[in-house]
């Protein structure tokens, strides 16, 4: 196990981990915002679930085969769904 | 990354255990500290030693005070940096007093607004106070509360304020907590028999991790839910999305929301007096009465002051039941009528303050209170084992093959255990010797609380020289055999400065200082044990330098992969 491995491996559990929860947090305000739910209950919500969601992919990140996967799904995961929070609102109706 | 799922779960436990460790210790010790900040509170500051009472009146007392209240030096400064030039004097946004059943005295707190900002149009200032609320008396801004302004935020902010790294810290460090317990299971597996086994007379490697499954496992849930609540309370912090990608619904829905609630989102800009608030309490208390829980006013504010879209909110304190404060009642400031009662929490919120307040318990039920305690120092135990077991584990390996990775882990162990403890047991004493009157006392008491813990640390790597030949270092009897002499100190320094000896304290059942004074002495009693513990120890290991215990074959409790890892 070189040391750049275990650079990018705990490096993918911390600012994957952070980007995909970012993600997985502003997904769930903009579709609860979708469904009308009032902004803080979505928030709230959002946030009491995300360091359960961070404690997952951070566990993952160290039990997962591939540090490519790793990186792949939380950074492009996490991209993803802050791309489509940040869409959502802006969506045409 | 590793062979299997255990395996990569053990090494995310070792590493991140190992690395983080430290910062949990800090945040369990000073966490259970805090359980009693305001007790800690009265045995620092002994003008303060008298009953709590509730809020004192707005408009006879805190009225006039309030106009006393002026920004804080230290944020002016900073806000000079962020807009230049301040006008001579900042308007007040709101006054705000907040009380608890556990404080004698009263704090006052007000903004103001910087009005210059153009990046920011919500830009403001602090300023506080502390008052007795028995005549109104101005208590001096010098006389540091060691228990709720330095041991409580260190445990959530490590006092390090530059960009709220502290914050970070310990979130990630909350983080690893929950990472530890759950690989900690996946690694252990026989949960249930973590729980009854401890054999204190096997070898120091077996009893030290029957020990750290024992705490680790006892206490799981409290662990678990402390740091996961720790997080969530700041999750404001960690995920600032209010003030980023939805800053425009966050906005309106402060506005939707004072809006539905009748009362003004920002000032109107014409002057306006203020109703009695006194019968605005009165009225507020009423309301409670009526709605089957009668309570004490925790949290009074006075939004927009002087303004005529000037709003009053009251609060109602938390002191029967976990969820912390609320039940609001919310009044039009000029006139003094009702304006909105804030109806039951939203499930989501219900939840999210059912949270906080088991995290912050402002109940009153001192039992579980200590319970509180248990839990914390029941951390310390877990963690503080788990730097043990490390060290134990490699000690003889770095020392046949000259590694000194044992010895420095040992030696910060020493000084995250009982360092920390000499570091606050410093600063109690330093806090009991200073004048009273001394310019600058509080910057002295936090100097000695760091002063001490660096020492302690130098002394740590000098003293753990004989860990680099797989015995044990020194440090940690003579750093045992110090906790002994500060916390007898500060016991006695109490008494000769106060008068408040144990008999006294204890007669008049004074338990904020008693309680503080007896826990002193409990830890005093507890070091020396552990000194003479580990003098026997180390006599044992120097008679039969040989005599190496041998490990046995790992069938109980720990993994295999645990051990060999």
């Amino acid at each position: 196990m070189s040391a750049l491995h275990v650079t990018s491996r705990v490096a993918a559990s911390l600012l994957g981990g952070y980007a995909f929860v970012w993600g997985f947090v502003t997904l769930c305000i903009a579709l609860g915002l979708e469904w009308g739910a009032p902004y803080d209950d979505a928030r709230k919500l959002a946030q009491l679930l995300a360091f359960l969601v961070f404690l997952a992919c951070f566990c993952w990140a160290f039990a997962a085969a591939s540090v490519a996967r790793v990186w792949l799904v939380l950074a492009g995961g996490g991209a993803l769904m802050t791309g489509v929070a940040w869409w959502l609102p802006r969506a045409p109706a | 990354m590793q062979q299997s799922f255990r395996q990569s779960m053990t090494w995310l436990h070792t590493w991140f255990g190992l690395v983080l460790g430290y910062v949990l210790m800090v945040a369990f010790f000073f966490g259970a500290l805090s359980v009693f900040d305001r007790e800690i509170d009265r045995w620092a500051t002994p003008h303060t030693r008298f009953e709590p009472r509730p809020m004192p009146s707005y408009d006879a007392m805190l009225a006039p005070i309030f106009k006393q209240i002026v920004p804080e030096a230290h944020e002016l400064d900073e806000a000079r940096s962020r807009v230049g030039t301040l006008a001579p004097t900042l308007p007040v946004m709101n006054w705000a007093a907040y009380t608890t059943h556990r404080d004698p005295v009263l704090r006052l707190f007000a903004e103001f607004a910087i009005t210059n900002n153009p990046n920011d149009p919500d830009d403001h200032v602090h300023g506080t106070l502390t008052i007795d609320p028995r005549n109104g008396t101005v208590l001096p801004h010098d006389q540091l509360k060691i228990g709720s302004e330095f041991f409580y935020p260190l445990h959530f902010s490590l006092h390090l304020e530059w960009k709220q790294l502290g914050y970070w810290i310990v979130a990630l460090a909350a983080l690893v907590m929950m990472a530890a317990l759950v690989s900690g299971v996946v690694m252990h597996r026989r949960i249930l028999r973590e729980l009854f086994t401890f054999r204190p007379h096997k070898h120091t490697r077996r009893s030290v991790l029957d020990l750290h499954n024992l705490t680790g496992v006892v206490a799981l849930p409290f662990h678990f839910v402390f740091a996961l609540s720790g997080l969530t309370i700041f999750a404001g912090i960690y995920l600032p999305v209010s003030e980023t990608m939805f800053k425009p619904q966050a906005q309106a829905h402060a506005m939707a929301e004072a809006k539905t609630k009748g009362v003004a989102f920002r000032p109107a800009g014409v002057a306006a007096p203020l109703a009695s608030v006194d019968a605005m309490v009165v009225e507020a208390k009423r309301r409670w009465d009526a709605r089957g829980m009668p309570g004490e006013v925790g949290f009074l504010v006075v939004n927009h002051v002087g303004d005529v879209n000037s709003y009053v909110s009251i609060y109602r304190a938390g002191s029967d039941r976990v969820a912390l404060v609320g039940q609001a009642v919310h009044f039009d400031g000029p006139s003094g009528r009702v304006v909105h009662e804030e109806p039951p929490p939203s499930a989501v919120a219900g939840v999210n303050e059912f949270l906080t307040g088991l995290h912050l318990q402002h109940f009153k039920h001192w039992l579980l209170r200590w319970f509180y305690v248990l839990g914390g120092l029941l951390g310390c135990v877990c963690i503080a084992t788990g730097f043990l077991f490390f060290v134990e584990k490699r000690k003889r390996m770095h020392a046949s093959t000259g590694v000194s990775g044992a010895r420095w882990v040992d030696a910060l162990a020493v000084t995250a255990v009982s360092g920390m403890v000499l570091a606050a047991l410093s600063m109690l004493v330093v806090n009991r010797v200073l004048p009273a009157d001394l310019a600058g006392r509080a910057d002295w008491e936090k100097g000695a609380f760091w002063a001490a813990w660096v020492l302690a640390l130098l002394h740590a790597l000098w003293r753990s020289a004989p860990v680099q030949q797989a015995r044990i270092a020194p440090a940690w009897r003579e750093q045992c055999w110090a906790v002994v002499l500060l916390a007898v100190s500060a016991v006695l320094l109490n008494w000769i400065t106060t008068g408040d000896h144990l008999l006294a304290t204890l007669g008049r059942a004074y338990w904020p200082v008693a309680g503080f004074d007896l826990a002193l002495l409990v830890s005093a009693g507890l070091a020396a044990f552990a000194a003479l513990h580990l003098r026997r120890r180390e006599r044992q290991a120097r008679a039969q330098p040989l005599a190496e215990p041998v490990d046995e074959p790992t069938t109980t409790s720990a993994a295999p992969e645990a051990v060999r890892a």
